[in-house]
């Protein structure tokens, strides 16, 4: 028994927000110009991200030369005091994470236009400054951010957002007390259509609610990508500016 | 630090609520995202602004405005709501409840949490007010935290508590604001002086409890309802009432976690003996015996049921369990109320027990020396969760004052004998002498001896069948009121005109029902139904085939009450919650409205029913070939009684078919019997009687022992064959979630005492390595002498078996399903869904594992079958106890007015008594030495030999031993301090 109430008769969650609202989405890009060619930084709810992109670029292993396309590498370090409680032991190799990164390369493997970068590398490096629910979705949108950032074609915005159900409520975008207590389903849509390219549920969800649930996920990853696309045509609309006034 | 505000679109700004928890002993801060609207709705009808900012949820509805535009208007406030603080709304929750005051009632959502946090019935009743009282009681829930208005930051230095006093201030503030130009006041009710202070000087209208009471036009009946704390109204006039007396302080919460974490404290549930209620036994998983809690100091204020944390004993103050008997009523009845502290005459070592009580104890002492069965001591530090509800009982003449006609302080003694008398102020304890009432428990704070209550409502003068019946629904935990309308709404429209369709592959009622193509149409079969006679509730079936093989098909017909009772609607949580029909003497209540009890559901004669079926094919030898489940369609032929069913099948001049299959039902019957008995079914007896009701004036009128015929076990065998073999299906389709029932075999400690009297008086004994060698074993206990001793033994044997429990597979291992009595490896109740709600569940199993429509998620989920299974499991323990309760009663009232002479058994014996057994009435009773004889000094206890031996009252000795039949004077009186018929025993 939880001691607090999930979603109240009136319709409010445990930290104020109703049914079908996101958390605070801040974020800005290139963040760290000097490290990587592409970088962002995001907030979502409490959840904070730094995401640095390099490449493309030749790789250091044969094995990642394919004379097609580009390979696209992701790493994830989840950092021992972004939890709650600080954790003793890294979280680098726990199958968690594992998990982590082959679901974010098969999404974004997918949406990048690799037969372009034949024979190079593109690296990914995702550091949580601090978790706070919904990670995976919010990783997702820190990635599409910072390869935006570093130039690489893509076909579209991938955005990511969690939803879980409550009872028979879908909730959108659930922060971490919500997560531990609501199965919850992960998606991520590619741009403003219905597609997804990443549908993930680890949970138990009856299947004759997973459509309420996908609706309110899909609305959801629209709203981000919406967010996202201001901030962005801001944020090119002035460098721009900068350059010609060079 | 500083917390920071951000705005994130028009009505709705985020900010960070911060703060420390401990946990494991560090300390870790805690940062979450709070966000801030402003479009919560006050709710009030009176108020035009917020229909304008209310949003719909996620199934598109809108809030409904509860708070009444014109609201009761008191004298000198004028139109008001009121707001609740925590504390009034944990102490006064019952006043609250109240159908006559408290309308138009405000909680703030940080009320809620707290009320939450500190204890969560009272937040189900809270909310349950808030869902159901639409047009009558009118409570909200108002969302405070979340309201960009009335959200406050907490100050440096500011306690959480003033914090939140602050936050429900600024509420009402908020309110009057918002209310000010339709004419509404906003009281604030807190009993918190310094909060009503800063209230007041904050120019909000704040009351304490009693304060608010006062102000209504109806406060004279209130009055007493009001909760009796020690702290606000009535310190003057008990300042006399405080003495040295003074439990033990609990210890704080940082030392009890310490030690329940370093192993010096333990944690369990307390149990409290039913002979004597200054002992207590706590069972705790690293000790094999329970551990004792002797006496009131120790005991520390602790409650049948609690859950307690404890601390050992030193080693010379371990002691045996106490061959005393003592109960709480009338133990120091002559106590003053007034006078908190009990006699002051005593010195202060021994204020805990009178004079007489501790002779007792250091007998008792020796004793435990002696036998060297000494157990573990232990006493309580600290209480973790209260078992409080809602009690009944009579107020205690001795304690009235019949001159003083104001506000007395009075004693209330309960029904349950296990728990200490409750102190209550009334005004109107004359009035309420001689009457059931319920009272409700506030406190008990260290210097009081008993603990501090409050009278919610009287039921009705004692022994009123009406009174008693209800008092006794009431202290079982029994929802008996009747189903309501939400519910209602959920049955068929059509009524008791509802038809099963005559043609089952008609299209209209295919479209109606389209599950109707998938039941199969049995009318043809030769069904009947044997029920014990008047039986209205008919929900099995049976009927028996020859087949060309020369093997028989059985078939079981369960009513289909799932077919009426729908997952996720009213009447199923209604019937999740009463989880079982109650069988009281008068009366019964159902667990399922009658319509569908008594007439839809029932498998009536000569009517077409849905039903579930289970069809064997059975060899000869009553070994199964095959099984097969099925919905279907029957007509019953024949509902018989039992006797009516013996008759028939004893009838050579009867050779119909209907008969024939019941001689071959009876047949098959014995063989499974006899196999389960070979398999190591126990046999077990129960001292259960029978009341007979007089039919013209409903009074009872004889008892008599349940007698069984042939063919109560003919149907009760298939029954089993039934339930064994759903099961089996539904454990393999959902291996995690079926709902099962075990039995779980006894640990061999519950049988010592029995097994050791046994072996002292009879040279017998209780074998326990399997269920086969206790069933061969109880057979072997025969006393040539005396018939009834095997039964006996049967009967204290059963007492120290466990309880069989319902549960959900996922929680044991298979290895864990078994049923020891009944010797079957796996087990369910499938049988009667109309009086049991697991059986219920086992038919939408049932029906999900063989296809026929799908399961509904909350019977596939671990979690909500866990609470499920708790919850049927605590009920069906509820409704053995009322139905026992209720024979009791009314034994009592048979002997009333038949004093007789009978037969008893001694059950036990202890150093100032004896228990006895009656068989006839089925009462047990204890016979005190002082009413064995008049020489005490004569009084000798040999505890080894289970022997007690006296001078009774003529003069000449006498011995009595365990197991010793004797003559019994038998007759039923009203014991004068309690109000309580119950047996007296003499001894003849």
């Amino acid at each position: 028994m939880s001691s607090l109430e999930i979603y109240s008769p009136e319709g409010i969650r445990i930290d104020g927000r109703r049914w079908n609202e996101l958390r605070r989405f801040d974020y800005s890009i290139n963040t760290h110009p000097n490290a990587a060619d592409g970088s962002s930084y995001l907030e979502q709810g409490n959840n904070k991200i730094i995401t640095l992109v390099k490449g493309p670029q030749e790789p250091n292993l044969r094995s990642q030369v394919n004379s097609n396309k580009g390979t696209l590498t992701v790493t994830v370090n989840i950092t021992k005091f972004s939890d709650i409680e600080r954790s003793q032991a890294g979280h680098r190799n726990e199958r968690r994470t594992l998990e982590l990164q082959t679901a974010l390369v098969r999404t974004f493997e997918k949406n990048i236009m690799l037969q372009l970068y034949s024979r190079t590398v593109i690296d990914i490096q995702i550091h949580v400054i601090q978790k706070d629910g919904g990670l995976l979705g919010a990783m997702i949108n820190g990635i599409t951010l910072a390869l935006i950032d570093a130039g690489i074609a893509m076909y579209d915005y991938i955005s990511g957002v969690s939803v879980g159900l409550y009872d028979t409520t879908p909730l959108l975008d659930l922060n971490a007390l919500e997560e531990n207590a609501l199965s919850s389903v992960t998606l991520a849509v590619v741009g403003k259509s219905e597609k997804l390219s990443l549908l993930l549920v680890e949970d138990k969800v009856p299947l004759d609610r997973l459509e309420s649930v996908m609706a309110i996920g899909i609305a959801g990853s629209h709203r981000i990508r919406d967010l996202m696309d201001k901030e962005l045509r801001l944020h090119g609309k002035r460098r721009v500016e900068n350059t010609s006034t060079n | 630090m500083t917390i920071i505000k951000k705005r994130l679109s028009e009505g709705l700004t985020v900010t960070q609520k911060v703060f420390v928890r401990s946990r494991n002993g560090g300390a870790t801060k805690v940062v979450r995202e709070h966000y801030l609207r402003n479009d919560i709705p006050c709710l009030s009808r009176a108020c035009d602004e917020c229909n304008e900012i209310v949003v719909p949820d996620a199934v598109n509805e809108l809030p409904r405005f509860v708070l009444s535009e014109t609201p009761l208007s008191l004298k000198g406030v004028g139109k008001h709501y009121v707001v609740v603080d925590t504390n009034v709304a944990l102490q006064a929750i019952d006043l609250l409840e109240n159908p006559k005051c408290f309308f138009d009632v405000i909680v703030p959502q940080i009320v809620l949490e707290e009320v939450r946090n500190k204890s969560y019935p009272v937040y189900t009743r809270l909310r349950t007010l808030c869902r159901d009282s639409d047009d009558v009681k009118r409570f909200i829930v108002f969302h405070n935290e979340f309201n960009e208005a009335t959200f406050v930051d907490r100050q440096k230095d500011e306690s959480i508590n003033d914090r939140n006093d602050r936050a429900i201030r600024k509420t009402v503030a908020w309110y009057s604001e918002h209310l000010k130009e339709h004419g509404i006041t906003v009281i604030l009710v807190t009993n918190d002086r310094l909060n009503r202070e800063v209230a007041l000087k904050e120019g909000l209208v704040a009351k304490s409890l009693p304060g608010y009471v006062d102000l209504l036009p109806n406060c004279d009946e209130l009055k007493d309802s009001i909760p009796n704390m020690d702290s606000s109204v009535n310190i003057d006039e008990d300042q006399e009432a405080r003495s040295e007396f003074n439990f033990p302080e609990y210890y704080t919460t940082s030392r009890i976690m310490g030690g329940l974490k370093n192993g010096s404290l333990y944690q369990g549930v307390i149990q409290i003996s039913e002979y004597n209620f200054l002992e207590g036994s706590i069972s705790l998983p690293n000790f094999s015996k329970p551990v004792l809690v002797v006496g009131q100091k120790n005991l520390n204020r602790a409650f049948n049921g609690d859950l307690v944390v404890v601390e050992l004993l030193a080693k010379s103050e371990w002691k045996a369990p106490s061959s005393v008997t003592l109960d709480s009523e009338h133990y120091n009845v002559n106590e003053n109320p007034d006078d908190d502290s009990g006699g002051g005459a005593q010195d202060s070592s021994s204020v805990i027990i009178s004079d007489k009580q501790r002779r007792l104890l250091i007998q008792d002492a020796i004793q435990a020396q002696k036998t060297k069965k000494i157990q573990p001591t232990a006493r309580i530090v600290a209480i973790t969760r209260r078992s409080w509800r809602p009690y009944v009982g009579q107020i205690a003449s001795s304690s009235v004052d019949l001159q003083n006609g104001r506000t007395q302080n009075v004693f209330v003694i309960l029904m349950d004998k296990c728990l200490p008398k409750i102190r209550i102020r009334t005004r109107r304890a004359k009035e309420l002498l001689n009457k059931r009432i319920v009272v409700s428990l506030d406190s008990w704070p260290a210097t009081y001896r008993y603990p501090l209550g409050h009278f919610v409502r009287e039921l009705g003068e004692i022994e009123s069948a009406q009174a008693e019946t209800e008092s006794l629904l009431l202290e079982h935990d029994v929802e008996y009121r009747p189903f309501s309308k939400k519910v209602l709404e959920c049955l068929p429209s059509e009524g008791h005109d509802w038809k099963a369709p005559v043609d089952l592959q008609d299209a209209d009622a295919i479209a109606k029902d389209p599950l109707l193509a998938k039941r199969r149409d049995m009318r043809d079969k030769l069904i009947c139904s044997i029920d014990p006679p008047g039986c209205v509730d008919i929900d099995d079936a049976l009927h028996a085939k020859k087949l060309i093989n020369g093997n028989w098909e059985v078939g079981v017909h369960i009513a289909d009450v799932t077919h009426f009772v729908k997952p996720n609607t009213a009447l199923d949580a209604e019937g999740a919650s009463r989880a079982t029909s109650v069988y009281l003497v008068d009366k019964r209540i159902d667990m399922l409205p009658m319509l569908l009890g008594t007439d839809l559901c029932s498998l009536k004669a000569s009517v077409d029913r849905f039903a579930f079926s289970v069809i064997w094919e059975l060899d000869n030898d009553a070994n199964i070939v095959s099984v097969e489940f099925t919905k279907s369609v029957i007509r019953s032929r024949e509902a018989f009684s039992y006797e009516q069913a013996q008759l028939r099948i004893d009838d050579p001049n009867q050779n119909d078919e209907l008969t024939l299959g019941m001689r071959a039902l009876l047949q098959l019957s014995k063989k499974l019997k006899q196999k389960r008995l070979d398999a190591g079914a126990l046999n077990l007896a129960s001292p259960e009687v029978k009341v007979h009701m007089d039919s013209e004036t409903s009074d009872p009128s004889e008892v008599e022992i349940k007698k069984l015929l042939s063919t109560n076990s003919l149907v009760e065998e298939f029954m089993l064959l039934a339930n064994i073999s759903v099961a089996r299906k539904i454990y393999d389709s959902f291996p995690q979630t079926a709902m099962l029932r075990r039995h779980a075999a006894p640990p061999s400690t519950n049988f010592e005492s029995l097994n050791e009297m046994l072996q002292v008086r009879k040279n017998m004994s209780i074998s326990l390595e399997s269920s086969k060698a206790l069933a061969d074993s109880l057979d072997r206990c025969v006393d040539s002498d005396d018939v009834y001793f095997n039964t006996l033994v049967r009967i204290m044997s059963t007492r120290c078996m466990m309880a069989a429990q319902y549960f959900y597979s996922g929680a044991y291992s298979y290895s864990d399903f078994r049923h020891y009595g009944l010797a079957v490896d796996i087990y369910t109740h499938f049988t009667s869904p109309i009086r049991r709600y697991c059986d219920i569940i086992a038919h939408r199993q049932l029906a999900a594992a063989i296809g026929y429509e799908s399961l509904d998620l909350s019977h596939r989920d671990k979690q909500k079958m866990e609470i499920i299974c708790r919850n049927i499991n605590k009920r069906h323990r509820n409704a053995q106890f009322a139905g026992r309760a209720s024979i009791e009663y009314h034994v009592g009232q048979v002997m009333r007015n038949n004093e007789s002479i009978e037969t008893g058994y001694v059950i036990k014996v202890f150093n100032n008594g004896i228990a006895v057994l009656v068989p006839k009435f089925g009462v047990e009773g204890l016979i005190l030495a002082e009413n064995l004889t008049t020489d005490f000094q004569t009084l000798d206890f040999v505890e080894e030999e289970f022997k007690l031996s006296f001078r009774d009252k003529s003069g000449s000795s006498r011995e009595i031993r365990v197991f010793d039949k004797i003559k019994i004077h038998v007759k039923s009186i009203l014991d004068p301090i309690t109000n309580k018929r119950k047996a007296q025993l003499l001894l003849k």
